[in-house]
């Protein structure tokens, strides 16, 4: 019989408590590795879905609710800014494309979004590209030509159910302007699967107050340079004139980054101590089933087992209880992970949930190890046990 | 003790052989600094560049400047440059191209961003007008960069610049 199957029967013996210490290992790794996963698929979430635009021009106000609002639909939108603006931006020299963003109400809290062709267009830069599924993009008419076609973007279609031709409108003041699906977008992995698009046209026409303006409103415009080392003067241009802000969106994203951050330190010293907790709950397990079968090591030390012996069945028992806390937690992680990550998706936060971190096999072995060492004591205290104390008639 | 004496001698004379090739050979693979003063006096007419500053192309060198996140938010890529972008231009203003140094990161780079904090970044420096597929044309480029705070840096060497009243 060998260490490890001796100490296998052990666990056997007492399958209550390895159960529940096992479970209580997994639960820590579990709790670790859900976290890390989270953060990293939602930083990593934010670094794909971002735009591939360098600059987003919008009314003054907060840089964060800007972007967030214009490329990531989870804020409300920043005030309006002026179509001239647009315009502007189009016949600066120093622009290679301009694209008009309108942020509109929602459709089951799916964005509406106006926008040109130019916002799909495959410039060779773009890292994002945007095909249809079915149908076709809607028309790009004048500003007088509302066609009310709309393009759904792929989540916003699967949530919604709308197929092509069908007619919808949410809010009775959107009765007289139903928009009709012409198109719907492959999965960009991107807040684009979670928006209605439309066309300018359609987004001033549906609202009373646009049609009647002269000048009419916009909420952003995407602004991409010929030349990059011109960002900072379109940067500086933008920002001191009296209506608009510009934003650099890497940098607000990087600014968020810093705040989640220190929310991830707190974190860290958080499950610093659960893993301290479920260390300390692995030596007690240990300890007290030491201690509780000090006549049995006893008698196997009269049966000629060596001390050793005896040390490496308490250390096998202990090993083997973090390994299969280990393996469960890292499972139990990623599952974790993956409903946090659904949950995430409804807000519109693409998170990427089946991230596989390199360092995974390193946490496993580093779990066996620490759980190991909290084996150590209890299996000193067995290699120390006296034969002669120990076997002593009991009553 | 005579041979004590000896011995320390020899001692002392060995330390020196090793470690003076090591300090010398130190001294030649320091990493050279380039300054945006320099950069903008590189260039002449119809963006030529001067031998000089071209001698530095293919080779490692550092500069230090603020972090314009120009590209994706994994500063893969961004803009390096005299002047912070995100300041309120309060006393200067935006630069060009001549002060601007296009930066492509060579792993993921680790820092905590800071728009109004200077940063020291080390690369293989790339001089002459030359147009990126994904980044448009640029006159100064780094490549395999690594980037780190660049802790005490001056902006401003008040010391070196001469006052009125010292001139002759």
């Amino acid at each position: 019989m060998t260490i490890f199957t001796v100490a296998f029967k052990y666990l056997r013996g007492r399958l209550v408590a390895s159960t529940l210490t096992a479970v209580s290992v997994a639960l820590g790794v579990s709790l670790v590795v859900a976290s890390v996963l989270l953060a990293r698929g939602i930083k990593e979430g934010f670094i794909a879905g971002a735009t591939d635009y360098n600059l987003v021009v919008g009314a003054k106000g907060s840089p964060t609710q800007l972007v967030l609002s214009v490329v990531f639909r989870m804020d409300l939108a920043t005030p309006n800014i002026e179509y001239t603006i647009y315009q502007d931006l189009e016949q600066d020299p120093r622009v290679e494309i301009a694209v008009p963003v309108g942020i509109g109400d929602a459709y089951q809290g799916f964005r509406y979004v106006a926008t040109n062709g130019a916002y799909f267009a495959p410039f060779s830069w773009r890292r994002k590209t945007f095909s249809l599924s079915s149908g076709r993009f809607f028309a790009d008419g004048p500003p007088n030509d509302a066609t009310y076609e709309a393009v759904l973007g792929a989540k916003a279609a699967d949530s919604t159910g709308l197929r092509i031709g069908d007619r919808f409108y949410e809010g009775e003041e959107m009765a007289e302007y139903p928009l009709t699906v012409v198109g719907i977008l492959q999965p960009t992995h991107s807040a684009d699967d979670r928006a209605i698009f439309f066309s300018l046209s359609s987004y001033w026409g549906m609202n009373e107050v646009a049609r009647k303006m002269t000048v009419k409103p916009l909420t952003a415009v995407l602004v991409r340079p010929k030349r990059m080392s011109d960002l900072p003067s379109l940067h500086r241009e933008l920002n001191v004139a009296a209506e608009t802000q510009a934003v650099l969106p890497s940098g607000v994203l990087l600014t968020i980054f810093n705040m989640m951050a220190v929310a991830e330190d707190v974190l860290t010293m958080i499950l610093a101590i659960v893993g301290v907790i479920v260390l300390l709950y692995v030596f007690v397990s240990m300890y007290s089933a030491t201690l509780e079968r000090r006549r049995e090591i006893a008698t196997m030390r009269a049966l000629g087992a060596r001390r050793t012996t005896v040390l490496g069945i308490v250390l096998a028992e202990s090993c083997a209880l973090a390994a299969a806390g280990g393996v469960a937690g890292i499972l139990g992680g990623h599952a974790v992970a993956y409903l946090a990550g659904s949950l995430l998706a409804r807000s519109g936060l693409v998170a990427n949930p089946f991230l596989f971190n390199v360092l995974e096999p390193a946490v496993l072995g580093s779990v066996i190890l620490l759980g190991t060492l909290a084996g150590l004591l209890p299996a000193i205290l067995a290699y120390r046990t006296e034969v002669a104390e120990n076997l002593a008639p009991l009553s | 003790m005579r041979a004590i004496g000896r011995y320390r001698t020899h001692l002392a004379a060995s330390l020196f052989v090793a470690l003076v090739p090591s300090i010398l050979l130190a001294g030649t693979n320091e990493i050279p600094r380039l300054t945006f003063a320099q950069l903008v006096d590189s260039i002449r007419a119809n963006s030529e560049l001067t031998q000089s500053i071209q001698s530095y192309s293919g080779k490692e060198v550092e500069i230090r400047g603020f972090i314009i996140p120009a590209g994706p938010p994994d500063l893969s890529f961004f803009l390096l440059s005299r002047v912070s972008a995100l300041g309120n231009y309060c006393c200067e203003m935006p630069v060009g191209q001549d002060e601007t140094v296009y930066v492509f990161a060579a792993k993921e780079v680790k820092i905590t961003y800071d728009p109004l904090r200077i940063f020291k970044i080390v690369g293989v420096f790339e001089a002459g007008m030359r147009t990126d597929a994904a980044y448009g044309p640029s006159l100064f480029r780094m490549r395999n960069a690594t980037v780190e705070e660049a802790l005490g840096a001056k902006i401003f060497k008040t010391e070196e610049i001469a006052s009125p009243a010292s001139k002759p």
